[in-house]
Parts: structure tokens; C-alpha cells; sequence
């Protein structure tokens, strides 16, 4: 399933997506030209909640880490560990996608010969 | 030692117009805001300040860089805020400011200040509310919900703090400040309402690690439950979203609303909280999800199961 196109992600950006097949939004963020994708849980609680404080908004103000917005954990959105608050040294969960090849964005299926990003 | 509670709480945050834009729909008002940042007042002039956090006149930042950067507490008068800075200079620096008010750090190394309290006394009904074998609270033709009814904060409640050393936050508040405990969560920590104020709490400690020290959550209170159920759905209907709640709280009876923010911790509506006075006997129960809360509901889109097949 096709979360959007490359281009309606910009540098910069997080977006969260309702996705079938998943109990929480998952988070798009690209930085320095990498896409990655987070399941939208902070690990704080083992519930794992929801992380942004109004729609799409997952980012510090200089947009260098996704943070969880009930506690202000921030997360390196390389690798989605967080490297400080409640949750430190926890991670957020990763999930791969894959750039099809009209240019969209999509969670990765388990075949071949796809693009990894 | 009169204090009432928290007249404002300040933060140093990265992200301004992110706090500006939540503290306004959250239905505070902007006082003196530059893009420096400023207050965000409640209808009795309470609030929160917020400032950039590299603003060099903010009190120091925790070692952990947590956003709570002082907690401003309002006394009745001069002479408490003397006998607040002689309690506290027998073991810490306490600095005297020219307008009279003092500024310290409590045990754990939160930064405070007091002040003669800014609290307006408001002359406001509270929500009103009719009901069989009770006189009407609502005279004939008065309506309870109407479209854009109000629904604003009328003055900071209480603040939650993450503390890795319960016994030290406690002793601080009760030995050295007078206040007492209302009633505790026992794996989580104790309610603590100051002398000068009769709410349940202003004030509650959750234990946890030290890198996690700073604010848990800050609260407001309104009118009553509808204006926390207005003020909360508005805030859902804009893409604001909701951390836990709305709901009842069991200590303090208190109806809830959390909602996360870009000030690092989240931020709630409450309304209609217990009162207390020296005869209370504080209860301890242990924490779980029963003892936490009365009921708990969720938001949801609204919806009516209508209009049904036409004639």
C-alpha cells in the first residue's frame, strides 16, 4: 500500500499514516534525503502512545528529532533510539519501506528485487 | 507560609510559535507575546511563561535539559515570602529581587520564586446543573449548551513533577513549606496541597529515574465537566491530540483531560476537584488503572444513528 508519493515528503518533514494492518499510525520522516518509517508508539509506556501533539506535528522545533510530545522524548530519526527522556535508550520501531517505481512511498512486502531506502 | 499554589509555570522550549499556537487554541490568553515568547494567562491571570531556551535571563535548565525551567509560587502577603526566604536561607543561597520576591531552588534542584500572588479573584457561576429532588441551578429558559459557548481556563490547577528522590521532594514541601498530603499513589507518589488552598492538590511527585526528572504534567482548571468536554472536543476538531481522558479522577474527583504539547510534558483540562481542610485523613491506595480513575471515555468523531429511511 502506497502511503504517498516521495515528493509530498519533504526534507524536514514527518507525516503520520493510518495504515490497514497496523494498530497506530505510522510516522514518514526524511531527513538529509533518507526516508524512514516509524510505527507511531513512544516506548515509554508499554502500551506504546501516540507521539505527536497535533496532527503530523513529530518533530523539535529544529526538525533534527522525532519527539514524543507527552513527555518530550526525543528520538534520532536515523536510527530511532531515543537519546533522551522518560524512554532513553529504548527505541521506536522501525518499519522498512521501499520506494516503488512510480515514485511512491510504500511498507515494504516481503519480496525481492524491490528498492530498500 | 500562605502559599495558594502555582501563579505561573515557565518553560524554555525550542519551538515558540508551536507553544504559542497550542496555548492559544487551548484557550489561555497571550500576554506581552513578542517572538521572544511571554505569558499565556488563564482568566484569573495565572499562566504559563514561555521562553526560548537558550533565553539567557531563564533560570539554569536541569543537567537532563528538561523545558521546566521555574515554578512561580503566589503567597498572600509580604510577610509570607519573609518567612518563606528566612525558612529557606538557613541552607541555601536565596536571592532577594527588587519587586520583593525571592528565588531558590528546592531540593532536587528545581528553580522557584515566590511572589505576592497575581491571582484575580474571579466572580464566575460555576457550571450549573439541574436534577430531580434538587432546585433548578438554571432559572426558566437558561440553556446549558449553546454553540460557542466559552470554555476557558479559569486558573492553573496544579503541577505534576518527575522526582527521583521522594523522600527529598516530600520533606522539602511539607517541612519546609507547609504543605500537606491529601493522599498518595503508592508506587507513584503523594498529593500535596500548600496551607492557603483548599483544592485537593496543587502539587503531586511520581517517582522515576533521574534522567527523567522535570515536569510530568501541568493543569488547568474550568468551569465544570462541560466546559472541560467543549474545550477538549474543540481541541480534537482542530488535529490536537489527546494524551489520556477525558475522564474522572478518583483522588480529588477531579474530571480529566490531558493532551500532549510541544512544551515537553503534557497539559490538561480538570474541573470540579475535591475540597479539603486539616481534618482529612490522607488515603493510600496502590496504583493501577481502578485506582486511577473513575471512568475513562474516548473521543470520537460525532455521530448520530439517523436519519434513518424517508417517508
Amino acid at each position: 500500500m502506497e502511503l504517498c508519493r516521495k515528493n509530498d515528503l519533504e526534507e524536514g518533514q514527518a507525516r503520520g499514516f493510518t495504515v490497514a494492518g497496523f494498530d497506530r499510525k505510522i510516522i514518514l520522516v526524511r531527513r538529509d534525503g533518507r526516508i524512514r518509517a516509524y510505527r507511531d508508539a513512544c516506548p515509554h509506556y508499554s502500551a506504546g502512545t501516540p507521539m505527536a501533539w497535533k496532527t503530523d506535528a513529530y518533530l523539535n522545533g529544529a526538525r533534527t528529532h522525532l519527539v514524543c510530545h507527552a513527555h518530550g522524548a526525543q528520538f534520532d530519526i536515523d536510527t530511532g533510539k531515543c537519546v533522551s527522556g522518560p524512554c532513553l535508550g529504548q527505541s521506536l520501531t522501525a518499519i522498512p519501506v521501499t520506494i516503488n517505481q512510480s515514485g511512491g512511498i510504500e511498507i515494504a512486502a516481503q519480496t525481492e528485487g524491490e528498492e530498500s531506502v | 507560609m500562605n502559599i495558594i499554589g502555582p501563579d505561573y509555570l515557565v518553560f524554555g522550549v525550542d519551538d515558540i510559535a508551536a507553544c504559542t499556537e497550542f496555548l492559544t487554541a487551548f484557550g489561555l490568553e497571550p500576554v506581552n507575546l513578542t517572538e521572544n515568547g511571554g505569558l499565556f494567562a488563564a482568566l484569573d491571570g495565572t499562566g504559563i511563561i514561555v521562553r526560548h531556551k537558550n533565553d539567557p535571563d531563564l533560570p539554569a535548565a536541569l543537567p537532563n535539559g528538561a523545558m521546566l525551567r521555574q515554578q512561580v509560587y503566589g503567597v498572600r502577603t509580604d510577610a509570607d515570602i519573609v518567612a518563606i526566604a528566612d525558612e529557606l536561607a538557613k541552607d541555601r543561597k536565596v536571592h532577594r529581587l527588587a519587586d520583593g520576591t525571592i528565588e531558590t531552588t528546592d531540593d532536587l534542584g528545581f528553580a522557584l520564586k515566590f511572589q505576592i500572588t497575581v491571582r484575580k479573584q474571579l466572580d464566575m457561576p460555576a457550571e450549573k446543573i439541574n436534577a430531580p429532588g434538587a432546585p433548578a441551578q438554571r432559572a426558566p429558559n437558561e440553556l446549558g449548551v449553546w454553540d460557542d459557548m466559552p470554555a476557558k481556563p479559569r486558573t492553573l490547577s496544579h503541577n505534576v513533577l518527575f522526582v527521583p528522590d521522594m523522600e527529598a521532594a516530600t520533606g522539602f514541601y511539607c517541612n519546609r513549606l507547609g504543605f500537606v498530603i491529601t493522599d498518595e499513589l503508592q508506587g507513584a507518589g503523594p498529593f500535596l496541597r500548600p496551607k492557603a488552598n483548599d483544592d485537593h492538590h496543587t502539587l503531586f511527585f511520581i517517582r522515576t529515574p533521574e534522567h527523567m526528572k522535570g515536569m510530568e504534567h501541568l493543569a488547568f482548571h474550568m468551569g465544570g465537566p462541560t466546559e472541560l468536554m467543549v474545550a477538549g472536543t474543540r481541541l480534537m476538531n482542530k488535529g490536537f491530540e489527546s494524551f489520556w481522558g477525558p475522564g474522572r479522577h478518583k483522588f480529588g474527583s477531579n474530571w480529566f483531560w490531558y493532551f500532549k504539547s510541544p512544551l515537553g510534558c503534557n497539559v490538561e483540562y480538570d474541573a470540579d476537584m475535591d475540597k479539603h481542610d486539616d481534618s482529612w485523613v490522607a488515603r493510600q491506595r496502590p496504583i493501577s488503572p481502578e485506582a486511577s480513575q473513575m471512568f475513562l471515555l474516548q473521543f470520537r468523531e460525532k455521530w448520530i444513528p439517523g436519519p434513518g429511511p424517508k417517508p
